[in-house]
């Protein structure tokens, strides 16, 4: 076990290493990427949900002067994105869809030229309530999709029926979120060079670019090292960067037959064209309570519109499922989760991943359902929580766990005894709890990370990953973790990464995986090095190699400091000797479980809100976040990453909303989808809780997702306890609270209309 | 399309350019004069984080200002904030605050900041809050960013230095 007090750079906040290059703009994004005789690409789309493409006639944009490559269905009739969406479908499944694209000289011909491209349609009868989709005789959308659904997900633990027979309190809810965009402030783009049609690279934010070298690999039948993926920065992901997306193909086959590099961005509503985040969801649970206050049992049908497409979404019902008794010892579940092919865009997941979603009505849920009880929802939490120890229905073990210690220590930093039900009206407090894996094996087969380091003479370090940082400052915590092992500074270390020619494989930089899986495989390479160089150090002490302390760049025997001689020099003196040895370091890092990981984060929220009987609108007065987080690497960064996803689940929970009419977005753009601008974020206190998992690196656990998922429950179960009744749809907008107000707060089926702006008057 | 020619100064550096009506300075500066530092976002005056400064220190979106109508100005960008290399006390409270995540909207904060900072050297919460209300960042939260902000205030104020350490520039 790692002691606090033993680690030098570990736990000490670290400016992020980059800081400096994104404070002076010297930070290079895709969209800076400049390359000889590079050309600018332009997608021409379906203004239809679905149609049969009847005829495209591309003559009089071939004419226009600048134009160097056309491409349509013809150019890529077998070319498939993922397992079932080809790249240029013959019938066009949703508004927005890719139907054609041109390059040329500069963005302002291609996007004339797109313009002249005429395309003929045969209109067919379209699905886009994803609850008219599933109703019987509705037209069947896709082949592969039988009733409109593409795939179902059922499990069954313990015996429901029995429990529900023994429960006294047994209730049943009914919840639905809404379509979103992840927003993220890079908007989408790919540069594609497959000048020769022999190697193709392309320079695209991402999260994973292994796994986006792949598809394109296998789109293109290429092997994967044929494909290079350069990620530079991220200009944010929030899980809308692990897919890859039909521009990433587009812009490799306009450079292929134009035998120039591409660039494709996204231009106004473009950008929410090209998202895949959530779609709207229903969540229904009915749960049941024993004499004692325990929860026995939990049921749940999830219903996700996954829109025209569905291909990898079917990791929404894998996170569901298993998050049902992640939190609580439950006796029994009974799980269906369905995704259902509609026209609309295909929906994937916005930041929460699903979960933080399905947490918008499940916390509410068990909130209500321990008032039915006549407990405290806090008691509750205390009376159900897992801890450590416990091993969930379907093997998840928790080697540590601080759930209990976030619940008490969020609440009394609250003040919750003294406010929970003594709040004047229209003030309201709530709370709402999470877990989250660190890690997802199983998902992938392997869930491997890797890494290499190599120590230069004068002791300075290059660090090689393939973990990206698209902002939550992973490579500042890999090189303080590097730091750590060598007994270096974390400002000695030189990160390398986003070129998958250069980086050792990993899986990348989302399902939480990155502090944990590569942080191990950091520790791993470090270690190695490490023991290169004890071994000459131990033979100059004269002590064994275990015995040779690296610490504030300065390497000694155990116990005996005065001995020390800088490591720079222990470094020349290796490659000095008769040896020669130039002191490089590998490791890597797979789960040794089957499936599933080894850690999970825990967390626990408590928001205080105020809303305003007369408009509806709610505003977050403050928010105490609690979150174990195992070990803090870099304390100030975590704080940062809780107040990001504060903000975020705020954001989905009051604001956020594509508003879908027929498969038309009404408001793709950055001012009509709206976000908490500065003076709407209420005050995040953290509490920061370390429980030094054994095999977290120095004990750490993610903090990628884990507080998001509990902020939007919080915030909910908040605005209920202010007005006294549930809004059971998200975004909670001034429309529905209103509407709940008034005593209609029953879950309309279908999107309402364009909800009130909100303006908080100063 | 009949190109215009014009004088413009940027981080003291004066080019001479023909450029069309229709383009805007972000295209200028990105396209024609490689400084990429100043980031392209929703190109409508949305998200913020084209955010440059004009000779006075105020704050203007270039992604809405045409460039014909900048002859004979001067702007500064992300590129012409640090002096010698070195980061202002602005650009240090970023970093040190932790108000840097992806960075992609962070070369937009920090000349929004500056321009308040330039135009009100005592900004209160409330100032700063008005003053990046107007840049969507979805990392931080704002948290951090204004924390940032107020402890460059801070910072300036001990410092003895009303200004944000570089001073506006022609």
């Amino acid at each position: 076990m790692v002691r606090k007090a033993d680690l030098a750079v570990v736990g000490r906040d670290t400016p992020r290493l980059d800081g400096v290059a994104k404070l002076t703009g010297r930070a290079a994004f895709t969209d800076d990427v400049r390359l000889p005789g590079m050309l600018h690409g332009k997608i021409v789309r379906s203004h239809l949900p679905r149609a049969r493409i009847v005829h495209i006639d591309t003559s009089a944009a071939a004419r226009l002067p600048g134009v160097k490559a056309i491409v349509t269905r013809a150019d890529a009739p077998h070319l498939f994105i993922g397992m079932h969406q080809p790249l240029f479908d013959a019938t066009v499944g949703y508004i927005g869809q890719e139907v054609a694209a041109v390059a040329a000289l500069d963005e302002a011909t291609a996007a004339e030229a797109a313009a002249l491209i005429r395309v003929e349609y045969e209109p067919l009868p379209a699905i886009t309530d994803f609850e008219a989709a599933l109703a019987e005789g509705a037209t069947p959308l896709h082949p592969k999709a039988p009733g409109n659904i593409a795939w179902e997900q059922a499990e069954l633990h313990g015996d429901p029926e029995r429990a529900f027979a023994e429960s006294v309190h047994v209730r049943e809810d009914v919840y639905y979120t809404n379509p979103s965009h992840n927003c993220y402030a890079e908007f989408h783009v790919a540069v594609a060079d497959f000048t020769g049609g022999r190697k193709l690279t392309v320079w695209t934010p991402s999260q994973t670019a292994l796994l986006y070298q792949k598809a394109l690999a296998a789109g293109f039948g290429l092997s994967d090292g044929q494909v290079r993926l350069m990620t530079l920065n991220t200009g944010g992901g929030f899980t809308g960067r692990s897919v890859v997306r039909p521009h990433h193909f587009i812009a490799a086959l306009l450079s292929r037959k134009a035998a120039r590099p591409v660039r494709i961005r996204a231009i106004a509503d473009e950008e929410f064209l090209m998202c895949r985040a959530g779609g709207r969801s229903r969540y229904r649970f009915r749960s049941g309570l024993g004499r004692d206050g325990r929860l026995k049992v939990v049921e749940a049908d999830l219903v996700f519109d996954s829109g025209a497409y569905v291909e990898t979404q079917m990791i929404l019902t894998r996170l569901t499922h298993s998050y049902l008794h992640l939190l609580y010892r439950v006796e029994a579940v009974r799980y269906r989760g369905r995704l259902v092919c509609t026209n609309n865009l295909p929906y994937y997941f916005h930041h929460g991943g699903g979960l933080a979603q399905m947490q918008f009505g499940w916390g509410q849920h068990v909130d209500a359902l321990a008032r039915d009880a006549g407990l405290d929802p806090v008691e509750f939490h205390l009376l159900n929580a897992v801890g450590k120890g416990h091993t969930t229905l379907s093997g998840s073990h928790f080697a540590s766990c601080g759930l209990k210690e976030c619940i008490t220590k969020a609440t009394r930093r609250a003040g919750w005894g003294r406010k929970y039900g003594r709040l004047p009206a229209y003030r309201g407090i709530g709370i709402g709890i999470g877990a989250m894996a660190s890690g997802a094996k199983g998902v992938f087969r392997h869930d491997t990370s890797a890494a290499f380091i190599k120590i230069a003479e004068d002791g300075t370090m290059s660090l090689f990953t393939g973990l990206p940082d698209m902002g939550q400052s992973s490579h500042t915590a890999m090189a303080i973790i590097a730091a750590e092992v060598l007994g270096a500074q974390p400002a000695d270390i030189t990160v390398v990464s986003g070129d998958t020619d250069v980086d050792p494989l990993d899986v990348g930089a989302f399902t939480q995986r990155g502090t944990f899986n590569t942080g191990n495989a950091v520790i791993a390479a470090a270690g190695d090095a490490r023991a290169q160089l004890a071994r000459v150090a131990a033979e100059r002490f004269g002590v064994k190699p275990a015995a040779v302390v690296f610490r504030d760049r300065q390497v000694f025997p155990k116990g005996e400091p005065g001995r020390a001689i800088a490591l720079r020099q222990l470094v020349h003196d290796t490659l000095h000797s008769r040896e020669g040895r130039f002191v490089m370091g590998r490791g890597f890092y797979n789960s040794p479980k089957d499936s599933g990981t080894m850690a999970y984060s825990f967390g626990a929220q408590v928001a205080e809100v105020t809303v305003d009987p007369e408009t509806g609108f709610v505003t977050v007065e403050r928010i105490v976040a609690a979150h174990d987080v195992g070990r803090a690497i870099n304390p100030k960064i975590v704080e940062g990453q809780i107040d990001g996803q504060v903000f975020s689940g705020m954001s989905q929970a009051l604001y956020e909303e594509l508003l879908m009419e027929d498969g038309q977005m009404l408001n793709p753009s950055r001012l009509d989808y709206r976000l908490p601008r500065a003076f709407e974020m209420p005050a995040v206190e953290h509490i920061i809780v370390e429980t030094n998992d054994p095999y977290g690196p120095f004990g750490a656990k993610e903090v990628g997702e884990g507080p998001i998922v509990c902020t939007m429950q919080a915030i909910a179960n908040a605005v209920a306890n202010a007005i006294g009744v549930p809004v059971q749809e998200m975004p909670l907008t001034p429309a529905r609270v209103l509407r709940a107000l008034a005593g209609r707060g029953e879950v309309s089926a279908r999107t309402p209309p364009a909800p009130l702006r909100g303006r908080r008057l100063r | 399309m009949n190109r215009r020619f014009i004088r413009l100064t940027v981080n003291g550096d004066t080019h001479e350019l023909a450029v069309a009506p229709q383009e805007t300075l972000v295209e200028v500066l990105r396209d024609r004069l490689g400084l990429t530092g100043t980031k392209r976002g929703c190109t409508s005056g949305a998200c913020g984080v084209c955010t440059i400064n004009d000779e006075t220190g105020r704050a203007l979106l270039a992604c809405l200002a045409l460039a014909v109508e900048w002859d004979g100005r001067a702007i500064t960008t992300i590129e012409g904030v640090a002096v010698d290399g070195q980061l202002t006390p602005l650009q240090q409270a970023f970093w040190e605050c932790g108000a840097v995540q992806c960075g992609y909207c962070t070369p937009g904060l920090v000349m929004t900041a500056r321009a308040l900072l330039l135009g009100n050297p005592r900004a209160d919460a409330h100032a700063i809050d008005e003053a990046l209300a107007g840049t969507l960042c979805r990392c931080t939260g704002h948290i951090k960013v204004k924390q940032a902000v107020a402890k460059a205030v801070a910072d300036l104020a001990a410092a003895g230095n009303g200004t944000t350490g570089d001073g506006p520039q022609g």
